[in-house]
């Protein structure tokens, strides 16, 4: 009966023409915007170079003793141009005549420093001060009185050296997550239309009982949103790493899907109120998703939003190879957080039949 | 059939919906529930269809009291709903198919079913383009689907036209030919006239009156005739008189106006169910 009840939901929610085209060309979009994205990280900063005066070479070469990407333009037009359009230089620096002179003698420097749009304050004063310790270093003077040291790196965390995440990894799990979050609003349109056109009750004036339908549309939840991010995972080929981890860490997240779908409906009057709250649930559900993108926006309030640790588990599994110890806490919050709000909508919806 | 006894139920929020209300149907019996809105109808109907638990008083369906059915009740009993609650993106056939699928037993083609109310050649439209008439024509035949012992059909008339109106209230006989019991809420009397063996009058939660609508009639109409006639030929005004039904053959004033004048109408003066529901409750049926 559960079955028939399943089917039912699955070809009714297919006719709706926004929901088909939502889940099965969001797919492909999300898929599409997946493979699009670079997958592969440009560590090393570009930086472009003009000499006015050949006798400034051996300072240009001192600089370039640095790891990194330089290049020496001709002209002064040409490194200009090359640093707005290229993308590839995020400064240039133009040497005037007399400038290995002027250090020699300690004098004060001009030198103009040309960055790309967008450097950021903290990378031009780095940029700055690096520059002021090689031109010191040029001066015998201040050579003579340099201060050296040596220093011990440690990484805390997971050392992403050599290994650098590429964007395309890192919005992956936003990707995952933004799939199945529509579910939210389709799993609540169903149930709300079959409580306010009376199908529910019809439903239930015959053999199916009240606990069947709640299980059907839980049920039909799952499998929408599960096979979406199976789909997801089989055409990324992300699946081999950690499967069973990752396979319940998507069990998991779809059911905290459904439990959100449960609890808009349960909040909404009708049909009308369904959009408005759901749209506020995806915005709130969202919001975890770009503290993987930018990891500077992520603090502590966020983790109250549930889908945080949903999205969370996928970056800690699919980028730093976390395992089950990492992510136990994660997982059983889902569970706890989609068991509660099923409950809830459960509890509330009934009461409307 | 189906026992009721001393049946009350108050809603959660304290509403006295239904007042210790009694009453018996037998088997093969059109029972017509009749009253205007919020006087306990779709209450007591919610209790018997076990939509509303918690109700006091004793009931007894097909010779189990209600309590102690289990899911196999709805096997045996069929509901149709006051307003059309089908799947509007589904086809007629589709809706009566997802339901079919429901049930263990026999069942009905859904073809027949369809045919059965003039919407064969709607089998494959979409609800959502089915008017309201055809929607509750489709509500009617759904209760009929798996052949129930029992039809609850709540106002199965509304939103219809005379033709197929007639026809379901045709089909209706039907099944209480075929032994089939059906308990009938209506505020429109005239159908219950038409097909009920039995009415209730229930009011305020409580049940006022229970006969058939014969007897009713008989009891609270008049036992005269009204004759209207033209006194001094078609094109003179009409005129209006009564006479006693008793001893009606022999009573010569009404023997002279019927050899005597053309007449226009002649009518016994029973009571409507309508006129007997207000005489007895005081209220009337909106």
């Amino acid at each position: 009966m559960i079955g028939t009840l399943i089917v039912n939901d699955i070809k009714l929610f297919f006719r709706n023409r926004f929901f088909a085209i939502v889940t099965a060309i969001g797919v492909v979009f999300y898929l599409a915007i997946y493979f699009l994205i670079p997958n592969q990280v440009n560590e090393s900063l570009g930086v472009a170079f003009y000499i006015e005066d050949g006798e400034s070479m051996p300072l240009f070469q001192s600089l370039t003793e640095e790891p990194g990407d330089y290049t020496l333009f001709d002209t002064e037009a040409e490194m200009l141009t090359a640093i707005e359009e290229s993308g590839d230089y995020f400064v240039g620096l133009s040497f005037p005549s007399g400038v290995t002179e002027a250090i020699a003698r300690g004098e004060e420097l001009e030198l103009n420093a040309y960055y790309a749009p967008g450097v950021p304050a903290e990378a031009k004063q780095i940029f700055h001060d690096v520059l002021v310790l090689i031109a010191n270093a040029a001066n015998p003077d201040v050579l003579a009185n340099f201060q050296r040291f040596n220093d011990t790196e440690v990484v805390l965390g997971n050392d992403m050296t050599g290994a650098p995440l590429s964007f395309r990894d890192r919005i992956l799990p936003l990707i995952l997550m933004a799939t199945v979050l529509m579910e939210i609003f389709g799993l609540a349109t169903l149930l709300t239309r079959d409580i306010e056109n009376g199908t529910a009750r019809a439903l239930i004036t015959g053999p199916l009982r009240l606990h069947e339908f709640f299980a059907g549309k839980a049920l039909m939840g799952m499998i929408l949103a599960f096979g979406q991010l199976l789909i997801l995972g089989i055409v990324t080929g992300i699946l081999g790493r950690a499967p069973l981890l990752l396979l319940t860490t998507m069990l998991l997240g779809s059911f905290l899907m459904v439990g959100m779908g449960f609890f808009v409906a349960a909040i909404s009057r009708n049909n009308t109120s369904v959009l408005a709250w759901a749209v506020i649930a995806l915005i709130l559900m969202m919001i975890p998703g770009l503290s993987v993108l930018l990891p500077g926006l992520a603090t502590g309030w966020m983790k109250i939003i549930p889908s945080y640790y949903f999205v969370d588990s996928l970056h800690r599994i699919l980028n730093f190879g976390a395992g089950w110890a990492d992510l136990g806490r994660n997982l059983a919050l889902l569970l706890a957080v989609g068991a509660g709000t099923l409950a809830i909508g459960t509890a509330v919806t009934r009461s409307r039949f | 059939m189906l026992s009721v006894e001393n049946l009350s139920y108050t809603y959660p929020g304290g509403t006295e919906a239904v007042r210790g209300i009694d009453f018996t149907i037998e088997k093969g019996e059109i029972f017509g529930f009749l009253g205007p809105s919020g006087a306990g109808k779709s209450t007591t109907q919610k209790v018997l269809i076990r939509l509303l638990r918690g109700f006091q008083g004793h009931v007894t369906v097909l010779g189990k009291p209600l309590n102690e059915w289990d899911d196999s009740y709805y096997e045996q009993v069929g509901v149709a709903f006051e307003l059309p609650n089908h799947y509007q993106k589904l086809t007629a056939t589709e809706n009566l198919a997802l339901f079919r699928s429901l049930y263990s037993g026999e069942t009905h083609d859904p073809a027949n079913l369809l045919e059965m109310v003039g919407l064969e050649e709607d089998a494959d439209t979409r609800l959502s383009q089915f008017s309201k008439g055809m929607q509750m024509r489709l509500n009617f035949v759904r209760a009929l689907l798996h052949k129930p012992d029992l039809l609850f059909l709540d106002e199965p008339t509304t939103g219809l036209d005379p033709v197929n109106g007639q026809k379901i209230k045709e089909i209706i006989r039907a099944q209480r030919e075929a032994g089939r019991t059906i308990f009938l809420t209506a505020h429109d009397m005239t159908v219950a006239d038409q097909i009920c063996d039995r009415v209730a009058f229930i009011i305020d939660g409580k049940i006022t009156l229970i006969d058939s609508p014969r007897n009713l009639r008989l009891q609270h109409g008049e036992r005269r005739v009204k004759v209207e006639f033209h006194r001094d030929g078609l094109s003179s005004p009409a005129q209006q008189a009564e006479f006693p039904l008793d001893g009606l053959g022999d009573n010569s004033e009404f023997l002279e106006v019927l050899r005597n004048n053309p007449i226009e109408t002649i009518h016994t003066q029973e009571a409507t169910l309508e006129d007997i529901f207000i005489e007895t409750t005081g209220r009337t049926l909106t």
